[in-house]
């Protein structure tokens, strides 16, 4: 998603065009009215998502169940609280590690893979169509396997026992050492086809001739994916950064289907929190303050990746 | 070739890796069908098979996906083509509130849209999911296929304007038949957000005679009590048309997966 930097390019392409075809600084023929075509996606998208958080913001005031009539109006309370509340910071903070750990090892992975399939390994078509599957599922579906699988008596434990780490063996999720890693683990295991997938594009559009010059000059495999790859790839590398944040703001499915947000909110995040103050507990002014602050948080860290890629591509 | 391993030893390390490397993919799925068929075996297929509205859920996520499909479809190429080749004053305004859609969590509509829809009789219709759904795949569909139509030379549209071809026509004959490759990356995205989608549904569908396929492995909760090899055997067959879908177009989906990193 990097957005501004595709609009960027693309607004200096069509200044090019219009004012080409020698007739230096005159547009072409008078274009017809646009607004008519892009009426339909703006009144479903941007009516009804401002819309909502038009409304999210005005209930962030309220002291409300989400039910009764006349709430108590509270002006920022919600969010004065919401800065004493020490699980809000906690899901903060799992929200950083969360993507720290899962774009670093997503990165890795998705990029030795895709030298792998590179470097023409046998059976690489499957190992590519098992890599890319966990995309495909609904998290919801699988979450019940991973459930069965980190349990106590399930797959994970029984293959430690059997391969003579019997005292690795532990309640995965039921921990709150353990139930965090789970997750991220469950996440990387779902996204690394994309970062794969990718890497593996990118690569072929390396031009051949650098690499063939790099090997002339004596440089090995090792040394043409530091110096010369991996900088090339600079632009995907940036877009899965966005893109990995974003999602982890995002975060719902996974923590909430596993493992609740739980053992005691170690694994809470904000989409779970908002989720639980909102629905469970009937909170929904302050899950609505709490939603307005994870909107802010997505915008402003949005632009702040946009001007570091940005600044990164000079 | 990008890299090259000539010798023998060398080709052996990197199948070793290769295969290291896949185990903590390929377990999950092995764990699933594993214990999908421990205990009873087959039978706990069939008798998931035989729970009375299995099939409702694999409707109700046809019906929601297809509708979320066509309406995102026709609206972003309709607003692609006004923002790309049409003139609108303060287009780029329109354009950026679209854009600053794309980091919305939909958490955040929980609350605005559980309000509005019981004031409206939306509630627990397929409406509530769809018109949400919808919504928040737009954005990102109008950006690619803007950039896509972006790059179509204007003198063909040009061109068709001075033929006497209208905006509509325009529109039908060149735009349509144009974006075919955009098109598909968009439909295989829509397909699969609103196909795996979990809290809408959750929140929105009360009568399980509307849920979704997301919500199966709850409902099988309830109907064996926490028996766990039947919610496996639920979970592989849900999961079997999604590896079908991939396995029969893997470059489209492939491509449609990672268009959201794709410059």
């Amino acid at each position: 998603m990097t957005t501004s930097t595709r609009t960027g390019r693309r607004a200096g392409a069509e200044r090019t065009v219009a004012s080409g075809g020698g007739r230096p600084g005159r547009r072409g023929p008078r274009r017809p009215p646009g607004l008519p075509w892009i009426l339909p996606a703006l009144v479903l998208s941007v009516g009804l998502i401002y819309y909502g958080i038009g409304y999210t913001g005005y209930i962030s005031t309220l002291n409300w169940d989400g039910i009764s009539p006349g709430p108590q109006h509270l002006g920022g309370q919600n969010y004065s609280r919401i800065m004493h509340d020490p699980v809000f910071w906690e899901a903060i903070r799992h929200t950083v590690v969360f993507f720290v750990v899962t774009f670093v090892v997503q990165t890795v992975l998705g990029l030795v893979f895709a030298v792998l399939m590179h470097a023409k390994i046998r059976l690489g078509a499957f190992y590519k169509v098992i890599v890319f599957i966990p995309v495909v599922l609904a998290p919801s579906i699988m979450a019940p396997v991973f459930r069965h699988m980190f349990a106590p008596d399930g797959e994970l434990n029984w293959v430690l026992q059997h391969i003579g780490l019997g005292s690795l063996a532990q309640p995965w999720i039921g921990q709150t050492g353990t139930a965090l890693p789970v997750i991220m683990f469950i996440t990387i295991w779902e996204w690394t086809g994309v970062t794969f997938v990718l890497y593996y594009a990118a690569m072929t559009q390396i031009d051949p001739s650098v690499l063939e010059a790099a090997r002339m000059d004596g440089a090995g495999n090792l040394r043409a994916l530091v110096s010369i790859i991996w900088p090339e790839m600079r632009g995907t590398t940036t877009a899965l950064a966005m893109l990995g944040a974003i999602g982890a703001l995002k975060t719902f499915d996974v923590p909430y289907l596993v493992t609740i947000g739980g053992p005691n909110h170690a694994t809470e995040f904000l989409g779970t929190y908002i989720y639980r103050q909102t629905i469970p507990l009937n909170h929904v002014g302050y899950g609505a303050a709490l939603s307005i602050i994870l909107l802010v948080v997505a915008l402003l860290m949005a632009l702040g990746l946009q001007f570091a890629g940005r600044r990164a591509e000079r | 070739m990008l890299f090259e391993v000539r010798s023998r030893t060398g080709r052996i390390v990197l199948q070793i890796v290769a295969t290291i490397m896949i185990i903590p993919f390929l377990f999950p799925l092995v764990a699933m069908v594993r214990g999908a068929f421990a205990g009873e075996g087959v039978k706990n297929f069939s008798a998931v098979l035989g729970v009375p509205g299995f099939g409702r859920f694999f409707v109700n996520s046809l019906i929601i996906a297809v509708t979320v499909i066509v309406l995102v479809y026709l609206v972003t190429m309709m607003a692609a083509f006004g923002f790309a080749k049409l003139h609108i004053r303060f287009r780029e305004v329109y354009f950026w509130l679209l854009l600053a859609c794309l980091t919305l969590p939909e958490v955040v509509l929980l609350a605005p849209l559980f309000v509005t829809d019981t004031k409206l009789g939306l509630y627990d219709t397929y409406w509530a999911v769809i018109l949400p759904l919808a919504a928040l795949q737009v954005p990102f569909a109008v950006l690619l296929t803007r950039n896509f139509i972006n790059s179509l030379p204007n003198e063909l549209f040009e061109a068709a304007r001075v033929d006497g071809a209208n905006s509509f026509r325009g529109f039908i004959y060149l735009v349509i038949p144009l974006t075919r490759p955009i098109a598909a990356a968009v439909i295989i995205f829509t397909l699969v957000a609103s196909w795996n989608d979990y809290l809408f549904p959750l929140v929105f569908l009360q009568s399980p005679d509307l849920q979704t396929i997301t919500l199966v492995p709850q409902f099988f909760v309830g109907e064996f009590s926490n028996d766990q090899t039947k919610i496996l055997a639920s979970a592989v067959i849900t999961a079997i048309p999604e590896v079908i879908a991939y396995l029969s177009l893997q470059r489209l989906f492939e491509r449609g997966l990672s268009a959201g990193a794709i410059k």
